[in-house]
C-alpha cells in the first residue's frame, strides 16, 4: 500500500482529529517532536531531540499534597498519543526504555500509563545523517522494532503496513488516501558511518574497567550533559520536591550521570568524583552493562551525541579504540 | 490574565539596615501612612542583595522589587553600596533587556533620617505598579496556577 | 603554518620544561576536530590546524592546577584571553603554562566574524604575522536588536529560548570566565537552582550566569558555538558589556593577566541613577 506524498497531511490530519500526535516538525530552526496542529511535517534528518520525552517527559509531577486539607493527589494522566515519523533507531529506543521501565519486576505506572496509550508510526530512513551508524548497532533503518505501523519513502510517497491491531486501526482511518495497487518497495540502506562491533565486545570492555584508555578518551570531555539530554536511550531520572509551606508537589525529572551531584551521597563523598568515571560509567552503560543484562547494546546509534558534542566525542572512535586494546 | 477586583501589587523592598530599615522605622514611629503591599527584607547592606535574589522574586510572585540602601558615602562598611550601585545599574538593564518593565526594579538611596522620602518612595511604586497591573513573567509554573485560581 | 606550529611543540618537548601540549586533532569527520593532548615528541604528527579547529584549549588547564611540568597550550585569539582571563582570576599561574600563540585566520563558527583579536594577547612563543585589529561595528548589533523590541516582545523572544534550553550547562563547562570551583548550579540543597526542567528554571540558570560572567566575559563565543539547542546565549553578555561601555568606559575583558572585573571594583565618580 502506498500513501501519495500529497496526502500526508491529510492522513496526520485524520489522525489528530481523534487523538494526540506527536509528530517531526520545524521549529526554531531545528526539527523537533512536537503536537501535530497541521501542516508540513520535516522528515529531514534525525530531530535535535529524540521522542523519549513523550514517554519520559523533561519534568513529570508525580503527586501533590495539601497538609492543611489533609490531601494527596497522584497525577498521571496519559492520553491516547499516536508518534508520527520515528525512525528506526529512535523506535528501537523505545524499546530498550520499556525493557528498563516494564519488565524489571517493577512496572513503571507513569511510564507504562503513557506507552499502552501510544501507537507508534515508524518511518523508515532512507537519508541517513553524517554521524548515523545504527546498522553497526544491528537496527534496520527500514524495519523499526516496536512499531504499529511501518511506513518507508518511496518514489513519489510511503509505503504503509499495519504490523500490530493498533497499526491496523491507524490504516483503516487512512482508507480512502491509500493506493492499494502500488507495489513500491523501499530501497535498501546503510549508514556511511560503519564500526564492525564484536561478539562479546561488551565482554571485553567489562574487563577493561581499570584500563588506561579511559585517561586518554575521556581527556577532551567538558563534562556537560549534553550527550545524555539528546541520546534517545538514557533514562535516568531524579526526584524532587517543589515545597510551598504546607503544600507540595513531587516531580521527577531528566538527570545525567555527567553531572557531579548524580553520585554524590548524603556524607558528601562521591565514587564517580571526575569525568574520567562519568563518561567511563556512560560508555560502558550504553555497550557493555545494558547488553550484559538485556541483551541489545543501549546505543541506538541515532548519532545525536556525536552531532551535538561540544568537544566533538565520538562514541564509535571509542568503539574502534576499545577494539584495539589487547 | 484579567486583573482581578481589589488586586494589590505585592512588592518585596530590601532595606538596608543600618539607613533605609532605620529610615522606614522612623516612617512607623512618625505616624505616616504608606501602602500595606511593601514587604520589607532586611539585609545587612544593600550589596548583601544577590541579582539572584531579585529574578526569585520576580518567579515567586512579586509584582515588583525595591533595592534600597544608605547614600553613597554614609555606608556603614565604608564602601559596600557603591558595589551596590554598579551591580544594580547592570542588573536593571539586563532585566530590560529580558522583557521586565524597568518600573518594576528600583533602586533607591535613602537614609535613616529621611522617612518621608521612603513614604514617598514607596507609596510612588506602588501607585506605578498598581498601574501597570500584576506581572507574570518569569513567573514559576505553581504561582502562575496559583494566580489563575 | 602548521609545519611552524609543529617545530614549536617539538621544540618545548625538547626544551624537556613541558609535560604536555594542549590542541587539536582530525576526527573521522572532515568537518570536525577534537582537543588533542600531546604528551611526547611522538604525538605532534597527530596535530592539526584548519578551519575546523574551533574547540577551545585553554579551560583544560584548569583541570591540571598543580602540574609537575608546565602545561603547553596552543592559542588562538580567543584562547589566549580565555587564559588572561582565568589568570586574572587567579585560577591559573602564568609560569605554569607555556603559550604557544598562532595568529587566528579565522574558524569555521560565525562569532569569528565579530572577533577583535586575531593575534593572541599572550604568548610565550608567537607564530604568524601580528595583524592590525579592530573592534567590529557588528559587536552589540544583536543586542541593539533585541533593544528595539518592545518589552513584551523581548520576554516572549526569551521565553522561547528558554523554552528550548536544555540545562546541559555545555555553556558553562566551556566558558574559561566559569571557573567557579563549585558552581552554584551544583550546591547541593541549597535551593539556589531548581533541578525541574521548566522555563523559570532555565531563565534562572540562563540569566544567573550571564551576570556573574558579564562582566568578564572575553566574547569567544564558545558559549553559542557549544549550544544543542543554539540558544543566543552571547547575546545576554554582550548586553552587559554594551552598558559596561556606555556607563563606565571601552571596555574589552581578558586583554592583561592582572584585570579586575568591572563588578569587582568601583569608582566614586561612577553615574547615580538611584538618588
Amino acid at each position: 500500500m502506498l500513501l501519495p506524498k500529497e496526502k500526508l497531511s491529510e492522513a496526520l490530519g485524520a489522525l489528530a482529529a481523534e487523538a494526540n500526535v506527536i509528530a517531526p516538525v520545524k521549529w526554531e530552526g531545528d526539527v523537533f517532536f512536537m503536537p501535530y496542529k497541521g501542516g508540513d511535517v520535516c522528515l529531514e534528518g534525525n530531530g535535535k531531540l529524540p521522542p523519549k520525552d513523550v514517554l519520559f517527559p523533561k519534568t513529570e509531577k508525580m503527586y501533590s499534597y495539601s497538609i492543611a486539607k489533609g490531601t494527596m493527589t497522584e497525577h498521571n494522566d496519559a492520553a491516547a498519543t499516536i508518534l508520527f515519523g520515528v525512525r528506526s533507531c529512535d523506535a528501537a529506543s523505545i524499546e530498550r526504555l520499556d525493557k528498563v521501565f516494564l519488565e524489571q519486576g517493577y512496572k513503571d505506572g507513569f511510564y507504562s500509563a503513557k506507552r499502552e496509550g501510544l501507537a507508534v508510526i515508524a518511518m523508515g530512513c532512507d537519508k541517513p545523517m553524517a554521524t548515523c551508524f545504527c546498522t553497526s548497532m544491528g537496527i534496520d533503518p527500514m524495519k523499526a522494532e516496536v512499531a504499529d505501523v511501518q511506513m518507508c519513502p518511496v518514489e513519489g510517497g510511503f509505503t504503509v503496513e499495519a504490523v500490530t491491531e493498533k497499526g491496523k486501526e491507524i490504516v483503516k482511518k487512512w482508507d480512502s488516501l491509500l493506493d492499494k495497487k502500488s507495489k513500491a518497495k523501499p530501497a535498501k540502506v546503510e549508514c556511511s558511518l560503519n564500526i564492525n562491533v564484536p561478539e562479546d565486545f561488551e565482554k571485553k570492555l567489562m574487563d577493561m574497567f581499570e584500563s588506561p584508555i579511559w585517561d586518554d578518551v575521556t581527556k577532551a570531555c567538558l563534562g556537560c550533559a549534553c550527550c545524555t539530554y539528546v541520546c534517545p536511550t538514557c533514562y535516568c531520572f531524579d526526584i524532587n520536591q517543589d515545597v510551598h509551606g504546607d503544600e507540595g508537589t513531587a516531580f521527577r525529572c531528566w538527570d545525567s550521570c555527567m553531572f557531579s551531584d548524580y553520585t554524590r551521597m548524603a556524607g558528601g563523598h562521591n565514587p564517580r568524583p571526575s569525568k574520567k568515571e562519568r563518561l567511563r560509567n556512560r560508555y560502558l552503560h550504553k555497550l557493555a552493562y545494558y547488553k550484559d543484562r538485556h541483551g541489545k547494546y543501549l546505543c541506538v546509534g541515532c548519532g545525536r551525541c556525536i552531532a551535538n558534542c561540544p568537544a566533538h566525542l565520538d562514541i564509535t572512535a571509542f568503539a574502534e579504540k576499545a577494539m584495539e586494546v589487547e | 490574565m484579567s486583573v482581578k477586583e481589589n488586586w494589590e501589587p505585592k512588592i518585596l523592598a530590601f532595606c538596608c539596615n543600618w539607613c533605609t530599615y532605620t529610615g522606614a522605622d522612623l516612617a512607623g514611629l512618625n505616624r505616616m501612612k504608606y501602602p500595606e503591599n511593601v514587604h520589607v527584607i532586611r539585609v545587612p547592606c544593600s550589596s548583601r542583595v544577590n541579582p539572584q535574589f531579585i529574578i526569585r522574586a520576580f518567579q515567586k510572585g512579586c509584582d515588583g522589587v525595591m533595592v534600597c540602601g544608605c547614600h553613597p558615602g554614609d555606608c556603614h562598611y565604608a564602601t559596600g553600596n557603591y558595589y551596590t550601585r554598579r551591580r544594580f545599574m547592570l542588573m536593571k538593564r539586563l532585566l530590560e533587556h529580558n522583557g521586565i518593565d524597568p518600573n518594576r526594579f528600583v533602586c533607591r538611596w535613602i537614609s535613616g533620617a529621611e522617612a518621608a522620602k521612603f513614604r514617598d518612595v514607596v507609596t510612588q511604586v506602588s501607585n506605578q505598579i498598581k498601574a501597570m497591573g500584576p506581572n507574570e513573567k518569569f513567573r514559576e509554573p505553581y504561582y502562575l496556577e496559583k494566580e489563575a485560581e | 603554518m602548521i609545519n611552524e606550529i609543529k617545530n614549536a611543540c617539538l621544540k618545548a618537548f625538547e626544551s624537556g620544561e613541558v609535560g604536555y601540549i594542549i590542541g587539536w586533532q582530525a576526527t573521522r569527520f572532515a568537518d570536525k576536530t577534537t582537543p588533542l593532548f600531546m604528551r611526547s615528541a611522538e604525538d605532534v604528527e597527530k596535530l592539526v590546524w584548519n578551519k575546523y579547529c574551533v574547540n577551545s584549549t585553554a579551560k583544560y588547564a584548569l583541570e591540571d592546577k598543580y602540574p609537575e611540568k608546565k602545561i603547553g597550550i596552543i592559542l588562538r585569539g580567543c584562547d589566549s584571553r580565555a587564559v588572561a582571563r582565568m589568570i586574572s582570576d587567579k585560577q591559573l599561574k602564568r609560569e605554569n603554562l607555556y603559550l604557544i600563540g598562532v595568529v587566528c585566520d579565522g574558524k569555521e563558527d560565525p562569532i569569528c566574524a565579530t572577533c577583535s583579536h586575531k593575534t593572541p594577547v599572550i604568548y610565550d612563543v608567537l607564530i604568524g604575522q601580528p595583524t592590525t585589529e579592530e573592534i567590529s561595528p557588528e559587536r552589540f548589533a544583536e543586542v541593539e536588536k533585541i533593544a528595539a523590541m518592545t518589552p513584551d516582545e523581548r520576554y516572549n523572544y526569551w521565553a522561547v529560548q528558554y523554552d528550548k534550553c536544555i540545562r546541559c550547562y555545555a555553556c558553562r563547562n566551556v566558558c574559561p570566565a566559569c571557573n567557579c570551583v563549585e558552581c552554584y548550579a551544583d550546591q547541593y540543597r541549597t535551593g539556589w537552582q531548581g533541578k525541574a526542567h521548566n522555563r523559570a528554571e532555565n531563565q534562572v540558570y540562563g540569566l544567573t550566569r550571564a551576570y556573574h560572567v558579564g562582566d568578564r566575559c572575553i566574547e569567544c563565543g564558545q558559549c553559542e558555538r557549544v549550544c544543542p539547542m543554539n540558544l543566543p546565549i552571547m547575546s545576554q553578555t554582550r548586553k552587559m558589556l554594551k552598558d559596561i561601555n556606555d556607563l563606565f568606559g571601552p571596555t574589552e575583558c581578558g586583554l592583561t593577566i592582572e584585570e579586575a572585573p568591572v563588578l569587582g571594583e568601583y569608582d566614586l565618580n561612577d553615574r547615580e541613577e538611584f538618588m
